[in-house]
C-alpha cells in the first residue's frame, strides 16, 4: 500500500503541477466528446453554478475515505417554490471508481437542463415543476485514482478501505505495477511452446487459444505487475476491496454471502453521508444510478428472496423502463436479480426502500457497438443463431479494427518486450485503461444525451396531484356535503406501493378545517353515483390516502357549520394543494 | 512530575478505590451512575483500566466502555480480548449491575486479567435504561429517537398516562360487547381469553393504561421512545418492524458498538448480560434458511464445471471434496467458498460443530449453578431475538457468543391440594376413620371439594359424630357439588408473578383491579402486572444473584482457544538441506475459530513464519498460514530449507485473538 501510495503521489504531483499552471481545460459551453477527471468535473460544476446562480446550487454532502468532497448539485427554481415542495429527481454516477461515464451523464444533465431552460418549453416546465438532485461522482476516491493511477478498465472499482485480500496480515500491499510506465495496466505474456495461446492468424496483435494437439506459442501471465510482498504471488492484494454498491444498509449481507460488502453496512463514511443527505430530500420520487456497462436499465428487487414489488409499482417500472429502451436503442430494461444477478446492499434497492422512490440502475455503454462492420454484417450477428453468436464473440478482431480506424489505435497497446525480474523476457501489451468499458470519446455525446433523456422521461412522470371540489351540496340546516377529487395524470403515484407496504412514512393527508365548521363524517367516496362512502370513525376531518398513477381518489365530507372550510392536501411526493369552499 | 504531586495522586486514587470498594450492590444504578462508577474505576486504576467513549445516545447520554487488562492503552494488542456487554434492550437493570460487578471483580482479581484484555460495555442503550428510574414506570426498550409509531401526521403524540397515580403503567379492563377476555375463574386477578369451546363469552377489552390523546380510537400507540438497540445488529435484522429502527446500525449507539468490535479483532469471545441465555442452552436452531446445507442441489451450469450430478443432493462436506482437486495449488476450499459459489445465503442455525461446545458447556454451567445453589426451577429465559448482538456475534463475527440471563421468576408450584381424601375414599371410610383425620385435614378437604365457605369442618365433625350423616352420605353429596373453579387458561408466567409478588413483594408486583372513571371509556378497572416485577428482583437480592452467576464468564474465558506451537523439529538431509516441521496446536478448549468463523471467513488464519539468517526456502514459504485449529488438534507446517551454516531458526505462530506462540530450533544440534 505504502509504496503504491508514494508512487501515486509522485505521479499525481507530476500530472497535476503542469495542469495547474496551464489554463483550465474546462470552458463553457462544456464539451462532451471527452472524459473529465474528478478535479475537472468539479470545476465544470462550479462553472455551471457561476453561470446559472438562480437555478443551481452545489454543496458538499460528505467526505470520502481519503477526504475528498462528494459534491451534489441541486437544480431548483426558487421562484416556483422551495425544492422540497416539488417532486424530486435524484441522479448519481460513478459509484464504481472505474465506471466513470455516470459522471459525464450527470454533468450533461445539469448542463442541458440549465442551458435549455427558457429555450425549450418542456425543459422549462421540468425545471419549474421539479427539483433535480445530481451527484455526478459517488466514489470520488475511485474516480480520482482511476485517472491518476495506472489501471485497466475494470480495476479501481472499490472504496479506499484497506482489505487484506490474501489474508497475510498486511493490507493492499501487492497492487499491479505499471511496468512499462504508460499509465495503463495491460497484460504480460511470454513465449512458450507449451502455452495455451497462439497468435491470431487474423491479426498478429491478438491471440487465440490453441486447439487440442496444436503447438502453443504464448503463455498469458496476467496483469502487469511484480510480487511486491514476496509471497510468491503477483498482484494478489490490490486496493480494497469493499464494493461501494454492496455497502448500503438495506438487505446488507456479510462477505461470506455477498463478496465486497465490507465489515458492516455504511462502514464507508462517504456513502453514509450521502445516504443521510438523501434522506433529508423527502421529495425524491425517482432515482437513477449510472454504471457501466452492458446497455441495461435494471430495476429491483435485487434478490429473489425479497419478493416482487407490488404489481402497481411494477406497472410504473414497466411504463418508464420500456420507454427508456426506445430512447436508448440496444439497451434492455431488465429485472436485476432475475436477468443479471443477485446483489445484497446495493444503492438502487436502498433508494426504493428508504426514499420510497422508483429507482433504476443504468448500465451504460455496449462493447458490441465498437465494431468495424457494415450494417448487413451487424444484422446477421443480431439475428442470433450459432453463426451470429460466434461472430459476436469473435469481436476482438472487430474491436481492434475499430480501434485502428476510429481511434487511430488509441485503445490497444501493441506488445513490447520487457525484462521481468521473475518471469524474465516477457511482452507487455493489450487493451488500455480507456477502452473496453469506456467508449471512445467521440461517441460520448450520444451516450450522455440519450441517457439524460431517459431520466427526463421519468421526471415527466413524477406525481402531479390536483385537487378538485366537485360538489358542495346543502343537505339541511347548516349541513353540507362536500365531495373532493384528487387527480394525478402522471405514471407515478403520490406514494409508491412498496413504501405503503413498508409503512415507510405517513400516507398523504387530506384535511377539512373551518373556523365555524365541523366535519361530522368523512371518508372515501367509493361510488359517487350510488353515494357509497367508507366513513372513517375517528377524526373524519383528516383522511389518509395515496393518489395512484394515472388515477384519482374521491372523498366525501359532511360538514356542519357556516362560513367557509379549507380543504388541504399534503403529500411528500405529491406536493401541497389547498382549496377554500364557501357555504 | 514532582514527588509530592505523585503522592497526592496516589492518595486520591486510594480514596477513589476505597469509595468504590465500599460500593455495594444493594440498589440499581441509573445509567449516569453506572457511567460515573466506570469512570471512577478507570481513574483509580489507570495502570490497567481506561474508558472508551463510544457514542452519545439521542437522549444525550454517554455510551461508555471500560477496557481492563495488561495492554490497556496500547493501540496494537497482542493478547486476545473478551467483549462483555450488558442490557442492550435497556429493560434488564440487573444486567447493568452485572457489568459493574464484573468490572469490580476484574479490578480486585489480578489473576483473571493477567493474560487478556476485557472490554465491558455497561449500558449500550442508556435512554431506555434510564426509564426504569422514572415515573410512571413502564417497560420500553426504545431509545430517545423520535419515531412515528402509528404513522399519522404527528410524532410521539399518544403516550401512556398513569391514571390511577400509582406510578406504574398497568392495564385497563373495560366491559365491552366485543371484549375477548374474562377473569380466570380460579384466580380472578388474572385474565384469560374466553374459550368459546368451553362455552365462555368474553366480557372485557384489555387496553394499556392511558388516554387516547390523538383521538384516533387507539390507546397509547405512539409513545415517546424509538429504537431498541437490542434489535439493531445486522444478523437477521428485521426491516420495517416495530422498534427495530431504520437499519442495522442506524442508531449512534449500535453503530459505535459495531465499529468497535470490528476495529478490535483481538476479541475472541463475546458475552452478553441480558434476557436471552446461551449458557443454559445453545442459540436457537430450527430456523428456515435459504438453503438446507445437508441437501444442496447444484445448478446445472455449475454441475458440469465441478463434476457434480445436478439430479442428486450433496452435503457441504461432499461438495468440498468434489471441488478440492479442481482449484489451483495453494488455494483452500472451505465451506465459505462453496457456500459463496452456490449462493447458499445466510447461515441461520448454529452449525453442528459449534453445538458440541455449546451443549457441553451448558451441562457445565448447570453444575456451576448447582454448586452456587442457584439451580431451583425458574421460568425459561426469553428466546434470543433476531437482530440481537448475541446472534450477530456468533453468525457475523464468528465468535463463541454467550448470553446470560441473571434472573427469571421462580416457577409456580401448584400447591399440593390435600388429595388425601377424595369422595371415592370417603365413601369407604368408617365414622372413626373419618374423625381420626382431624379438623385441619377435613377443612382442607372441604375447601378443595368446593364446599361453601360457610360449611366448616367443625360442623361436619359434629354431624358425623352425632350420626346425622355418614361419610358415605357425605361422599354422595360431594360428588353432586359443582366443581371448584379452575385456574386453567391462566398464563403460567402471570401465575408465577402473582405467587412471587404475594410471597416476596408483599403484593407490590401485581396491582389489584380497581375501578376508575375513564374520560372516554367510562367505567374501567385498572390493574395487572407491575412493570419490571417479572425481570427485576428486589435490590436486596442483587448481590447474591450476581455473585452466583457472573463468575461463569471467567470459566468461559479460561476456555478460549489458545494457539501455540507444540512440537518443532528439523531433520538434516545432507548437503545443507533440512526438513523443518512444526505443529500448530490449540491447547484451549474452544476451537480456533468456531465452525461459523470458518464458514464466514472472518477470523484470520494463524500466520506461521519461519526465519533464520541466510536460509533459502526450497519448499514452503517464510510466511504461511493455517486456517483453523480445533481444540486438542494440531496442524503440521512443513518446510524444506537450505542453510550453509548451522543457524538458529525462529518459528512463530501468530493470531489476533488466540495468543500464539514461538519456538526456536538450532540447526547446529540437528543430525
Amino acid at each position: 500500500m505504502k509504496r503504491t501510495a508514494c508512487a501515486s503521489l509522485i505521479l499525481a504531483a507530476f500530472l497535476l503541477a503542469p495542469a495547474a499552471a496551464q489554463k483550465s481545460t474546462v470552458n463553457l459551453p462544456l464539451r462532451f466528446d471527452r472524459y473529465y477527471t474528478l478535479a475537472e468535473l468539479n470545476e465544470a460544476l462550479q462553472a455551471l453554478r457561476n453561470a446559472y446562480p438562480d437555478l443551481m446550487t452545489i454543496e458538499e454532502v460528505g467526505k470520502s475515505e481519503e477526504g475528498r468532497a462528494i459534491m451534489a448539485a441541486t437544480i431548483n427554481n426558487p421562484k416556483t417554490g422551495p425544492a422540497l415542495a416539488k417532486p424530486g429527481v435524484y441522479v448519481d454516477g460513478n459509484i464504481h471508481g472505474n465506471e466513470i461515464q455516470g459522471g459525464e451523464i450527470c454533468l450533461y444533465l445539469v448542463d442541458y437542463l440549465l442551458g435549455q431552460y427558457g429555450r425549450n418549453k418542456d425543459v422549462t416546465g421540468l425545471v419549474d415543476q421539479n427539483c433535480f438532485y445530481i451527484v455526478p461522482v459517488v466514489n470520488v476516491d475511485g474516480r480520482y485514482h482511476f485517472f491518476a493511477d495506472p489501471n485497466h478498465s475494470s480495476s479501481n472499482r472499490g472504496l479506499r478501505i484497506p482489505v487484506d485480500d490474501d489474508r497475510d496480515g498486511s493490507t493492499d500491499e501487492d497492487f499491479p505495477d505499471d511496468l512499462d510506465g504508460d499509465g495503463s495496466i495491460t497484460q504480460m505474456r511470454r513465449r512458450d511452446p507449451f502455452g495455451q495461446y497462439k497468435t491470431d492468424p487474423e491479426d498478429p496483435r491478438l491471440m487465440v487459444r490453441t486447439k487440442p494437439g496444436e503447438q502453443g506459442e504464448w503463455t498469458v501471465l496476467g496483469e502487469e505487475g511484480l510480487d511486491n510482498d514476496g509471497d510468491g504471488r503477483i498482484n494478489e492484494d490490490a486496493e480494497g476491496y469493499v464494493d461501494p454498491n454492496r455497502q448500503w444498509s438495506f438487505d446488507w449481507a456479510p462477505e461470506y454471502i455477498q463478496g465486497g460488502s465490507g465489515d458492516y453496512p455504511f462502514q464507508a463514511v462517504g456513502l453514509k453521508s450521502l445516504a443521510l443527505w438523501t434522506l433529508t430530500k423527502t421529495n425524491i420520487c425517482i432515482g437513477w444510478s449510472f454504471h457501466n456497462n452492458g446497455g441495461m436499465y435494471l430495476r429491483g428487487p435485487a434478490r429473489k428472496g425479497l419478493g416482487e414489488y407490488p404489481s402497481q409499482d411494477v406497472a410504473v417500472y414497466d411504463y418508464i423502463g420500456k420507454q427508456a429502451e426506445r430512447i436508448t436503442p440496444g439497451y434492455r430494461y431488465l429485472l436485476s436479480w432475475r436477468d443479471l444477478y443477485t446483489t445484497y446492499g446495493d444503492s438502487v434497492e436502498w433508494m426504493v426502500r428508504y426514499l420510497g422512490a422508483y429507482a433504476y440502475c443504468g448500465e451504460v455503454f455496449q462493447r458490441e457497438t465498437e465494431t468495424f462492420k457494415d450494417l448487413g454484417e451487424k444484422a446477421a450477428a443480431a439475428s442470433g443463431g450459432e453463426a451470429g453468436r460466434q461472430r459476436q464473440f469473435a469481436s476482438m478482431v472487430e474491436r481492434i479494427k475499430y480501434s485502428d480506424n476510429l481511434t487511430q489505435g488509441e485503445q490497444y497497446k501493441p506488445w513490447t518486450p520487457y525484462k521481468h525480474p521473475v518471469y524474465g523476457d516477457v511482452e507487455i501489451g493489450g487493451w488500455v485503461k480507456m477502452s473496453s468499458r469506456l467508449g471512445a470519446p467521440f461517441t460520448m455525446p450520444d451516450l450522455v444525451h440519450r441517457n439524460a433523456m431517459a431520466v427526463l422521461f421519468s421526471a415527466k412522470h413524477t406525481p402531479d396531484v390536483g385537487l378538485d371540489v366537485f360538489e358542495v351540496k346543502k343537505l339541511g340546516n347548516n349541513l353540507y356535503r362536500v365531495r373532493t377529487r384528487l387527480v394525478n395524470p402522471k405514471a407515478m403515484p403520490s406514494m409508491s406501493y412498496q413504501a405503503q407496504r413498508d409503512k415507510l412514512y405517513p400516507l398523504d393527508q387530506l384535511t377539512v378545517t373551518g373556523a365555524s365548521a365541523r366535519v361530522v363524517a368523512g371518508g372515501l367516496l367509493t361510488n359517487a353515483d350510488l353515494d357509497r362512502v367508507a366513513y372513517k370513525k375517528y377524526r373524519p376531518e383528516i383522511q389518509f390516502l395515496a393518489v395512484p398513477g394515472f388515477g384519482r381518489v374521491e372523498h366525501q365530507f359532511l360538514v356542519e357549520g357556516r362560513g367557509s372550510v379549507t380543504i388541504r392536501y399534503v403529500s411528500r411526493h405529491g406536493g401541497t394543494v389547498e382549496k377554500k369552499v364557501e357555504f | 512530575m514532582r514527588h509530592s504531586s505523585r503522592i497526592a495522586i496516589l492518595f486520591i486514587a486510594a480514596a477513589l478505590a476505597s469509595s468504590l470498594a465500599a460500593q455495594t450492590f444493594d440498589r440499581y444504578h441509573k445509567p449516569d451512575e453506572l457511567n460515573a462508577a466506570f469512570r471512577d474505576l478507570a481513574k483509580a486504576n489507570a495502570a490497567f483500566a481506561r474508558i472508551h467513549e463510544l457514542a452519545k445516545s439521542p437522549g444525550g447520554r454517554d455510551v461508555l466502555l471500560i477496557e481492563i487488562g495488561p495492554e490497556t492503552g496500547k493501540a496494537d494488542k497482542t493478547l486476545p480480548a473478551v467483549f462483555v456487554a450488558a442490557n442492550f434492550e435497556g429493560t434488564v437493570p440487573l444486567a447493568g449491575e452485572a457489568a459493574l460487578f464484573l468490572a469490580k471483580q476484574l479490578v480486585e482479581k489480578p489473576d483473571v486479567r493477567k493474560d487478556k484484555t476485557w472490554y465491558i460495555l455497561s449500558c449500550p442503550n442508556p435512554d431506555a435504561a434510564a426509564r426504569f428510574f422514572s415515573k410512571p414506570l413502564r417497560v420500553a426498550a426504545g431509545n430517545d429517537t423520535r419515531w412515528n409509531d402509528d404513522n399519522d401526521e404527528a410524532v410521539d403524540e399518544d403516550g401512556f398516562e398513569d391514571l390511577n397515580g400509582d406510578g406504574l403503567i398497568t392495564m385497563m379492563r373495560v366491559k365491552d360487547p366485543e371484549g375477548a377476555w374474562i377473569p380466570v375463574p380460579g384466580n380472578p386477578r388474572l385474565m384469560k381469553r374466553a374459550d368459546w369451546a368451553k362455552g365462555e363469552t368474553g366480557i372485557y377489552k384489555l387496553v394499556t393504561e392511558g388516554l387516547d390523546n390523538d383521538k384516533d380510537g387507539v390507546y397509547n400507540e405512539d409513545p415517546p421512545g424509538g429504537v431498541n438497540i437490542g434489535l439493531q445488529f445486522p444478523h437477521l435484522f428485521k426491516f420495517f418492524s416495530p422498534g427495530a429502527g431504520l437499519w442495522a446500525g442506524s442508531e449512534a449507539e449500535s453503530f459505535a458498538v459495531i465499529k468497535f468490535v470490528h476495529e478490535h479483532r483481538e476479541i475472541g469471545l463475546s458475552f452478553v448480560f441480558g434476557a436471552a441465555d446461551f449458557c443454559l442452552s445453545p442459540p436457537r436452531g430450527g430456523r428456515r434458511g435459504d438453503a438446507d446445507l445437508d441437501r444442496i442441489r447444484v445448478p446445472e451450469r455449475m454441475a458440469g464445471f465441478i463434476g457434480a450430478d445436478p439430479a442428486r443432493v450433496y452435503s457441504l462436506a461432499e461438495l468440498i471434496e468434489l471441488v478440492r482437486p479442481m482449484v489451483p495449488e495453494g488455494m483452500t476450499v472451505d465451506e465459505s467458498m462453496i457456500a459463496g459459489m452456490l449462493d447458499l445465503g445466510a447461515v441461520v442455525n448454529p452449525l453442528a460443530d459449534d453445538l458440541k461446545f455449546y451443549k457441553e458447556l451448558s451441562e457445565k454451567y448447570k453444575d456451576f449453578l448447582k454448586n452456587n445453589k442457584l439451580d431451583e426451577k425458574r421460568l425459561d429465559p426469553p428466546a434470543d431475538k433476531d437482530g440481537s448482538f448475541e446472534l450477530y456475534a456468533y453468525y457475523h463475527l464468528g465468535l463463541p457468543s454467550f448470553a446470560q440471563n441473571l434472573w427469571t421468576l421462580p416457577e409456580f408450584k401448584e400447591e399440593k391440594k390435600d388429595a388425601e381424601i377424595t369422595p371415592e375414599k370417603l365413601e369407604k371410610m368408617t365414622k372413626d376413620e373419618f374423625l381420626a383425620l382431624g379438623e385441619e385435614k377435613i377443612e382442607a378437604f372441604l375447601k378443595s371439594a368446593g364446599a361453601p365457605p360457610s360449611f366448616k369442618a367443625k360442623q361436619v365433625i359434629e354431624m358425623v359424630q352425632s350420626g346425622k350423616t355418614t361419610p358415605a352420605q357425605m361422599a354422595e353429596m360431594m360428588k353432586k357439588m359443582p366443581k371448584p373453579p379452575s385456574e386453567e387458561g391462566a398464563d403460567p408466567k402471570e401465575k408465577a408473578l402473582l405467587a412471587w409478588s404475594d410471597k416476596e413483594l408483599s403484593g407490590k408486583g401485581f396491582v389489584e383491579w380497581t375501578p376508575f372513571k375513564h374520560p372516554t371509556l367510562g367505567d374501567v378497572e385498572i390493574g395487572g402486572a407491575a412493570p419490571f416485577a417479572d425481570s427485576t428482583p428486589p435490590p436486596a437480592k442483587i448481590e447474591s444473584l450476581l455473585a452466583g452467576r457472573v463468575p461463569w464468564v471467567f470459566e468461559l474465558a479460561a476456555k478460549m482457544a489458545r494457539v501455540g506451537i507444540g512440537r518443532a523439529k528439523a531433520t538434516a538431509l545432507g548437503g545443507g538441506l533440512y526438513e523443518v516441521e512444526a505443529w500448530v496446536e490449540n491447547t484451549g478448549y474452544l476451537p480456533y475459530p468456531t465452525a461459523m468463523g470458518r464458514r464466514n471467513n472472518r477470523i484470520f488464519p494463524v500466520l506461521v513464519t519461519l526465519e533464520g539468517p541466510g536460509i533459502q526456502f526450497l519448499e514452503g514459504r517464510a510466511k504461511s498460514s493455517v486456517s483453523s485449529v480445533g481444540s486438542g488438534d494440531s496442524q503440521k507446517v512443513r518446510w524444506l530449507i537450505r542453510s550453509e551454516k548451522p543457524v538458529k531458526l525462529e518459528i512463530k505462530a501468530s493470531t489476533r485473538s488466540a495468543w500464539g506462540g514461538r519456538t526456536s530450533l538450532d540447526l547446529g544440534g540437528v543430525k
